[in-house]
Parts: structure tokens; sequence; C-alpha cells
């Protein structure tokens, strides 16, 4: 019974915070003078080891995730459609889950309406994370082809914004 | 309006200038307070305890992790930026002031942190971030952990600053979360 009232509870407290939640912006914030991104290897949801190095040479969209963040859900459908779009010009999207089993991360997935194609890693102690000092979830980073981090984004976007397109056309 | 606390024997004289939107949700009975005021937007929305319970178990974490948080009073708190310029909070400025009129420090994320490191657990998301600076347009989500008991009314200071200059707005007669029924 208490198991039951804190479900319903969970899905109440998540179902008002969703419904509430400040409208997702576009911008993505310029880091100057650019730094290098730290490399990193993480296993995928199949347990296949990737590095950040071996996107080296293309534009890479690094983004910091957790399920149970609800602005996290909301952007995610518009990264994909962003990565169907400049997949084929040399844009990666890579997400990196905090904390989180890859079993519960491949049952979020396959609820989606869109559902993520580009690589989700598991950052499972979130020490990736603090590699890259992030404070709160989502946060994503812009990498140019250098490898060199170039925008910053704390809180929920739009990424499909013509906005945030134009970032990602003037880096590819 | 002017909404001057005074709190019974205390010395602290804090002013509400207003501005504050508070509603509740008819389904669940959350509350939920907002205010924009000079480039910064929070809102507070009570949590709880059985929903921190709950997500906690669910990453994992053990009961002792889960019950420090889930016996405070809990704000589930959204800061946004919502000024032309970088904007900087440190939880560790603000204040929170109880129904007794005592005013307190509120525990920061660097402090949990560093219990629950203590203890050998590596999970660092659910506090508010304690010390970030927002570019235009960021914003970020955590819980606000306040020691007082479930069902208690507070007011909460909160400190920012925007080019060098210092803000501060205070939400007053804010409402923990009530204890579960089977807690009473």
């Amino acid at each position: 019974m208490r198991k039951t009232t804190a479900l319903l509870l969970l899905l109440a407290v998540s179902a008002a915070g969703a419904a509430d939640l400040p409208p997702l912006g576009h911008e993505m914030n310029p880091i100057s003078p650019p730094l290098a991104a730290p490399d990193f290897k993480l296993p995928d949801m199949d347990g296949e080891s990737h590095a950040l190095s071996d996107f080296r040479g293309k534009v890479v969209m690094l983004n910091f995730w957790a399920t149970w963040c609800p602005p996290c859900r909301r952007e995610m459908p518009s990264m994909q459609r962003l990565f169907e779009k400049y997949s084929e010009r040399g844009l990666v999207v890579v997400a990196l889950n905090q904390f989180e089993d890859p079993d519960l991360v491949f049952e979020f997935t396959g609820r989606l309406s869109l559902e993520p194609t580009f690589p989700i890693l598991f950052d499972r102690e979130s020490r990736v994370s603090e590699q890259y000092k992030v404070k709160g979830l989502p946060t994503t980073y812009l990498l140019d082809r250098q490898g060199r981090i170039r925008y910053r984004a704390i809180g929920g976007r739009e990424f499909d914004h013509p906005e945030v397109e134009a970032l990602i056309e003037g880096l590819l | 309006m002017l909404l001057l606390l005074v709190a019974g024997g205390a010395q602290a004289l804090w002013a509400d200038d207003g501005g504050i939107a508070m509603n509740t949700d008819p389904d669940t009975g959350i509350k939920r307070w907002k205010v924009t005021a000079d480039g910064l937007d929070i809102e507070l929305i009570q949590v709880p305890p059985d929903f921190i319970r709950a997500s906690y178990s669910a990453r994992g974490l053990p009961p002792s992790v889960s019950e420090a948080v889930a016996t405070r009073c809990v704000f589930g708190t959204i800061v946004r930026n919502v000024s032309d310029m970088p904007l900087a909070y440190r939880v560790a400025d603000w204040r929170y002031m109880n129904a007794e009129g005592v005013e307190r420090p509120i525990k920061t994320k660097s402090e949990w942190l560093e219990e629950w490191h203590g203890m050998g657990v590596r999970f660092s998301w659910s506090i508010l971030a304690d010390d970030p600076t927002f570019a235009v347009g960021d914003w970020i989500q955590g819980f606000t952990t306040l020691a007082e008991p479930h069902g208690s009314r507070v007011s909460l200071k909160v400190v920012w600053s925007i080019g060098g200059r210092r803000y501060e707005k205070v939400l007053s007669n804010l409402e923990c979360a009530p204890a579960p029924e089977n807690d009473a």
C-alpha cells in the first residue's frame, strides 16, 4: 500500500512538474575562449565503449541527461530531429546518461515518440560530468571539429530552433 | 503592497514586496509558488516525503540517504535567468525563517555531497546546484532542503547578483509539504 501511494505521488508530482515547466528556450551561449573538451571513454547500451576522440573531426553535441529529469525528456526529440537533419554533414549527438541503469534507459527510449538513433553512453558514477563541471541536468555542450567547447546551455532547449541550427551551420 | 513579516520574539524583519503567484494542484493538492524579480525567475514546489523516498529508492540509494532528505521540508526549486546578462547565486547566501522567527542557512548541495560521498554514494543530481553562474536563458532545477518539520510555514530569502549588483527577494508564507498520513 505504502509503495503504491509512493508511486502515485511520484507520478502526480512528475505530472505537475511537467505541466507547468518554463517553456524551453533556444539560447546556446558562447564559451570564450573555447576550451579543449576533456576526452572520455564510456559504454553504450550494448556495453560497447566509445571515446569522445572517436568523433574528432565532427561537430559534437554533448548532452548530459537522465530519464527522471523532465526538461531532459522534453528536449530529446528536438535533438533527434537535429541529428537527423545534420548527421550526414558531420554532426554527432552524444547523450551521456547520469547514474542510471541501461535497462531502465532502454525502456524509456522505447516509449518515446521519436526514438533516439544517436549514441547514448552511460556515465554511471558521473565522473565525466564532474570533468565537464556540470552543475545540473540537462547541460549541453557544442564542440567544434577541433574538439573545443564552443557553446553551452544549462537547462532544456529546443535544439532544432533556427538560431541553434545557424550555430551548427557555422561550425560544420 | 508591502507586507512586513514580524517574527515573534526574533529581531528579524523581512520585507516581502509581493508579486508571488501561488496555486494548488486540484488533483494532488501540491502547492507551488512563483515569482519573477530583477532578472530572476524562481518557482518552489512542495515535495512530499514519499516522493523523495520513492525517487531515491528507484535510484538505488540507501534508506539512510533518502531518510535524511525526506524528513526535511523540501521544495522542488526551478531557477531561471530571465535577464539579458549573466546571473549568479550562492545557496550559502540564502536564508529561511521558520514559524518561530528563527533565521537559518540552507544545507547546500556541496554539504550534502560531502556526506553522501563519505558514505560511498556517488549520486549527485537531486539537490539544487549551490553556486552556478547562468548565461542568458539558462535555468536549473533541484531540491532545496530546510531543516523544518513537514507542514511547517517558512519564509525564504533568495539572493543573487547580476552585473556585480546584488538583489534579494523574500518569498513568505511558504508551506512545507505535509507529512504522509501514515507518518502522523
